[in-house]
């Protein structure tokens, strides 16, 4: 039975799909996991050097045993974020006549093939057997190495357990995730304990007392008997499956959109669409994390004018970039309803155009405290918020036009490939390129200022002459129409 | 009303429509009924300009439907679930199509609660988006959302195919009730039968996108139909309702 488990999900995987979408994908994706994967083994080859380096004072072994627990409590708190529960897979075969337990058995033991389980060994094996095995043998090596492996299914299956838990209370997640960051801040901040020195003192005595190696095998045994045992009791649907209890969804309104008549109640519903889904919310949260972008390259003069540009680019466009490469996918699964609707494109356009200049702005009030790095700054800001709103929207909703793939909006953002094609690869270009080549020529002639008026123009025309653009994107969209519909169709 | 020339649609070199002629008039009840892959909801498409056809053209009130944006004032259309903004609730979803349509919360409020009964107690202040709702439930918001928009011409595809007893009773009072009184022409799919010769005027029947019966409903209507599905099959064996196709 389990071989035949394994042949489905091998063909699961194949015929995914976002795996299986187009070549080019897969190979940037596999470079992609490779790079990450070689950059992995490349610290884990080279710790023994980095621990010198970090902690000086101290002989390496004694530090690399006081990293290793906190190692794993950081992983834990990752994968309660980014592991996937294996679960819905399961349910064809819930009704069929196969046997419980070797359903819970697959399922648990398949929850063992995630990359997280990957890194602790890649990035501390080289260690162990450059530095441990000489001095203290093979033995010793050996209990290194099952004790990693012991920890690592211990976090493997906590992680899933607490996962569990929380998709029926979603209180279950936040408190472990307190629990977790109060035990770093304990350690960091309060110094009521050294985690360090707790490693240690397990770690440390592993090398003279092998046997020690069996306590984390125990811990990542009783853990997988827990949540076999706790499948056991719960293979019900409404149970396994990721969605979190429902909470009651009131509606709301936003008064100042109204205005705008059909304009902005489609502007609205985009709104709505960004923050109740989890990708599109993703993709405005990033875009707060960018806003620290100013903090690294402004704290630092390494960084030149020129950076100023990018720099100010993203941090106010971010949204536009991020959230507008994948467009209109955002809203292919009801796509046919707004055609059929008595919506006309340059509404549907200028609702873009709103909803793009009302979360600009937003990311732009929020960049204004950066004038403590001086008013150039702000001004330097304040002007690529306008290239954003004039030329970049412009440029991202043409490309938009040329955007064929269907997003499912209920999937996450972690290594969701869906809706990515060649278009954003091409896309990112000219928005990259585009400012430098107004700005480039003058800045090496040394009137850096010159080319900043350029930018400012050149953007204030693009925003006067906006209802050109419309009449352009949308007879554009014209011939496109159909084949947009049609993609978006194919799920 | 709507009048269809020589229209085709031809997928990887099989024709699923293909539609010489077809004249709906005004005030018509039109039912559509056929086997899966027929081409019914293929032919609903092309009638809404949602697909480009190989040839050919639809017009409704003399007009192409293809390039003009007139026939969306007067048209309204469920085909699926893929019409519902799903990250909405149902409430806001029906502000939205009602504000289209330049209605005011109110009046949207005010027709709403002329669909109680069509509801159930189902839709309306239940506090969950359009996604969390069944088929069933989510059929209902399309429905009602084309009912808000005072159509001249309406289009469902399938709207018995999910809904309870009671609901498909209720819709079908409905539908007879544009048709008869309002004067609405009404254009509906189903698999049926019984429904459909009861709600309709006329029946198309499509099989492998041709229309190879045009009939007007009367007291034979059922018997004829169950006799060309039931091939080959006693006749009260043959009333096997179709499962809702997946689209």
């Amino acid at each position: 039975m389990t071989t035949t488990f394994i042949r489905h999900e091998l063909k699961a995987f194949w015929r995914s799909k976002n795996t299986g979408k187009s070549i080019a994908i897969r190979i940037m994706m596999g470079i992609l996991i490779l790079y990450l994967l070689l950059n992995v083994l490349f610290l884990g080859f080279f710790l023994n050097k980095l621990i010198e380096v970090i902690f000086p004072k101290q002989d390496i072994v004694v530090s690399f045993c006081g990293i290793i627990l906190l190692y794993y409590l950081s992983d834990l708190f990752m994968r309660l974020q980014l592991q996937e529960l294996p679960t819905l897979r399961v349910q064809p075969y819930l009704q069929l006549p196969v046997k419980r337990n070797s359903l819970i058995g697959y399922l648990a033991f398949t929850a063992l093939l995630s990359v997280f389980n990957l890194w602790p060994f890649i990035l501390f094996v080289p260690f162990v057997i450059k530095i441990i095995a000489p001095d203290s043998g093979a033995i010793a090596t050996l209990a290194f190495i099952v004790s990693l492996a012991g920890l690592t299914v211990f976090n493997n299956y906590l992680a899933l357990y607490i996962k569990r838990k929380s998709n029926l209370n979603g209180w279950v997640f936040l408190i472990s995730a307190t629990v977790i960051m109060l035990i770093g801040l304990g350690d960091f901040y309060l110094h009521l304990y050294s985690l360090r020195n707790i490693s240690y003192l397990f770690f440390g005595h592993l090398i003279s007392k092998p046997t020690l190696a069996l306590l984390p095998v125990l811990l990542g045994a009783l853990m997988y008997y827990l949540n076999f045992l706790y499948l056991k009791q719960n293979l019900y649907l409404e149970e396994l499956g990721s969605r979190k209890a429902a909470k009651y969804k009131s509606s709301t309104e936003y008064p100042l959109l109204s205005r705008f008549g059909s304009v902005g109640d489609l502007a609205a519903n985009e709104i709505k669409l960004v923050l109740r889904n989890k990708r599109s919310r993703s993709a405005l949260i990033m875009g707060l994390f960018i806003m620290l972008y100013g903090l690294i390259f402004y704290t630092n003069s390494h960084y030149g004018e020129g950076w100023k540009i990018f720099v100010g680019m993203f941090m106010t466009g971010i949204f536009i970039i991020n959230y507008g490469q994948f467009m209109f996918s955002w809203q292919a699964s009801h796509f046919d309803g707004l055609l059929v609707n008595k919506i006309t494109f340059t509404d549907f356009l200028k609702a873009k155009y709103l909803l793009f200049t009302i979360i600009s702005t937003g990311f732009f009030l929020l960049t204004t405290p950066y004038v403590y790095f001086g008013w150039h700054i702000l001004m330097v800001h304040f002007i690529m918020f306008l290239w954003n709103i004039g030329v970049n929207t412009t440029l991202v909703l043409f490309f938009a036009n040329r955007n064929y793939k269907r997003i499912d909006l209920s999937k996450g953002a972690a290594f969701n490939w869906e809706g990515v094609s060649g278009n954003q690869w091409i896309l990112s270009f000219p928005l990259l390129i585009a400012p430098y080549i107004l700005y480039g020529p003058f800045a090496l002639l040394h009137h850096a200022d010159i080319g900043l008026a350029l930018i400012a123009i050149t953007a204030l025309i693009f925003i006067f002459t906006r209802s050109f653009w419309i009449k352009q994107l949308e007879a554009d969209f014209y011939t496109k129409r159909y084949k947009i519909a049609e993609g978006f169709r194919n799920k | 009303m709507i009048v269809i020339n020589n229209l085709k649609k031809i997928y990887s070199g099989v024709t699923v429509v293909n539609v010489p002629h077809l004249e709906i008039k005004k005030g018509e009840s039109v039912g559509l009924v056929g086997n899966n892959g027929a081409g019914k909801t293929t032919l609903f498409r092309m009638m809404l300009d949602l697909i480009r056809p190989e040839s050919g053209e639809v017009l409704s009130n003399g007009e192409a439907v293809a390039g003009h944006e007139n026939w969306k004032n007067y048209t309204a259309s469920y085909l699926d679930e893929g019409f519902l903004i799903d990250y909405l609730t149902p409430e806001e979803y029906f502000y939205f199509i009602g504000g289209l349509h330049q209605q005011s919360t109110a009046n949207v409020d005010d027709f709403l609660s002329g669909l109680a009964d069509f509801f159930n107690g189902e839709i309306l202040k239940k506090g969950k988006y359009i996604r969390d709702l069944s088929k069933g439930n989510q059929c209902k918001v399309g429905v009602a959302s084309c009912l808000l928009q005072n159509p001249e011409l309406l289009m469902l595809d399938e709207p018995f195919a999910n809904i309870d007893p009671s609901t498909q009773f209720r819709l079908k009072s409905l539908l007879k009730d544009l048709n008869k009184n309002k004067g609405v022409t009404t254009l509906v799919s189903s698999h049926d039968l019984n429904h459909i010769t009861d709600v309709c005027d006329r029946i198309l029947l499509m099989e492998k996108g041709l229309i190879i019966k045009d009939i007007a409903t009367g007291s034979s209507t059922l018997n004829e139909l169950e006799a060309y599905f039931g091939v080959g099959q006693t006749v009260s064996a043959a009333l096997k309702v179709d499962e809702e196709e997946n689209h």
